[in-house]
């Protein structure tokens, strides 16, 4: 993986059409943005094509990346996740339990987690979350990684999907006074 | 403007994913028209975006890579790009631990030893310590796709298949119940408090795994060894192999010891010249130790 300096000058030579700099982006990136989605959608197919839609978005939205909001990585994963988190969201309204062996499989590198160190960014928000009791880091770092609805939530803490609905946003509120937003 | 904390909630939940379809599309409206409210949910979006940090990458087939060029509307292959030299990336040095003090695996975090760095070092080791309490939710969170991957590789699509240099262990061991067997995960630290390896042991194949998380690369014509240390095996600590070089290594050595001794041991790495001790004995004291916590309980 590039430094965050040079993804940002890469993201800005995207920005001005340079087709060159986009094939370096996509190197360098699209093993992250794959082992985020993958992990979400669980199926290749799936994963391969909202990879496919988010770089097109980041061809075209580039210049809007602000590099004093986020890192590249943090930038380019947030519109990864996002289209992956619809896509997973209009398919469990359908089912749920549509795929249950599928709930297992899913694709972690065995290759290097962290083979960087946590930056502050992340020492910060993991001390918040380290706050909250443990079944509920539990319940928001499942939600954050699998892409996991309120009802899969509520099925894996056996808990009625309101309790769920209600720790996940005394979660978030006790997670954005801890980080003092 | 100020948001009510309806808002701000519905901001945050979407930025985690929890939201149903409807209420995406609701907030998505919300921001196309407000754009102080885009900038709410971004600020969350990238705030729990440093998560992904702890995603391992994966490789995509190489075909992706045509289907993306396609869809953009690039045709051919272009000249290769010269990049300019980086400055390297402050955060890279964000987090130094200060690994090999001497520490006894239990008791009271060592003092750290260098007096012109205490101030930095005791917030640092505070902020490990926050840290360091949600890291076994982290690991559990985690873990479910390791064992699935290291354990069971052929229930992953071929391109998601461990590479040749991960160790892929068939294990023969009958499980003591057919019931899903516990998780254990246990944070071996350093005198910082910062998490240097995570160690999962699964209770039924007794397989375990040892993560690189935050461990110093060990010095030239040196290895990382792991060691049981149990009071039921007399005190004599058990080599549980050299810690690879690669940030993964799995092994199923813990396959001869009980449970109770697996559960109840205290799990210490040692740095021993390069391959490992030639005695089987541990000739430095523990840099990083732990205790192993159950993370997912055996199904009834």
């Amino acid at each position: 993986m590039l430094t965050p300096a040079e993804l940002v000058w890469l993201i800005a030579a995207v920005a001005k059409g340079d087709e060159a700099a986009f094939e370096r982006l996509y190197a360098a990136t699209r093993a992250k943005l794959y082992g985020v989605v993958l992990r979400i959608l669980r199926r290749q197919d799936l994963a391969e094509e909202v990879i496919q839609e988010t770089y097109v978005k980041i061809w075209n939205s580039a210049g809007q990346f602000n590099p004093g909001l986020s890192s590249p990585i943090t930038w380019m994963a947030s519109i990864a996740r996002n289209r992956a988190i619809d896509v997973v969201r209009k398919r469990t309204e359908s089912s749920i339990e549509e795929e249950p062996a599928a709930m297992e499989v899913a694709a972690d590198s065995p290759d290097p987690l962290a083979r960087r160190e946590m930056t502050e960014e992340l020492k910060r928000l993991l001390e918040c979350v380290g706050r909250l009791e443990p079944d509920r880091q539990k319940l928001v770092l499942l939600a954050y990684y699998n892409g996991w609805s309120r009802e899969q939530l509520a099925a894996k803490f056996e808990t009625p999907v309101n309790t769920v609905k209600t720790w996940l946003r005394r979660s978030m509120m006790d997670i954005r006074e801890c980080l003092g937003l | 403007m100020e948001y009510s904390e309806d808002h701000i909630a519905i901001a945050a939940e979407y930025a985690l994913g929890t939201l149903d379809a409807d209420e995406r599309a609701q907030v998505e409206t919300m921001m196309a028209v407000d754009a102080e409210f885009t900038a709410m949910v971004q600020s969350w979006e990238f705030r729990l975006g440093v998560l992904n940090q702890m995603v391992g990458s994966v490789e995509p087939r190489p075909e992706l890579w045509e289907r993306v060029r396609t869809a953009v509307g690039h045709s051919s292959q272009q000249a290769p790009l010269m990049l300019p030299e980086a400055p390297p990336s402050p955060q890279a040095q964000a987090y130094e631990p200060t690994a090999f003090d001497p520490i006894a695996p239990t008791g009271p975090i060592a003092p750290a030893v260098d007096n012109s760095n205490v101030i930095r070092l005791s917030s640092q080791a505070r902020r490990w310590r926050g840290v360091a309490s949600v890291m076994t939710a982290l690991a559990a969170a985690l873990v479910a796709m390791i064992g699935v991957q290291l354990f069971s590789p052929d229930l992953l699509p071929a391109s998601l298949r461990p590479k040749p240099r991960t160790q892929v262990v068939e294990v023969k061991t009958p499980a003591p119940a057919a019931a899903p067997a516990a998780q254990y995960v246990a944070l071996l630290q350093g005198a910082a408090g910062g998490p240097a390896f995570i160690l999962t042991v699964d209770g039924a194949s007794k397989n375990f795994t040892v993560r690189k998380v935050g461990a110093p690369p060990v010095e030239a014509g040196k290895s990382y060894e792991l060691w049981l240390i149990s009071d039921k095996l007399g005190g004599r600590p058990r080599s549980l192999g050299v810690i690879g070089g690669s940030d993964f290594t799995a092994r199923t050595v813990l396959t001869s010891f009980d449970s109770d001794v697996i559960n109840g041991g205290v799990y210490a790495v040692t740095v021993e010249q390069a391959g490992g001790s030639p005695d089987g004995a541990p000739h430095s004291t523990p840099v990083f130790a732990g205790k192993l916590i159950e993370t997912v309980p055996a199904a009834r």
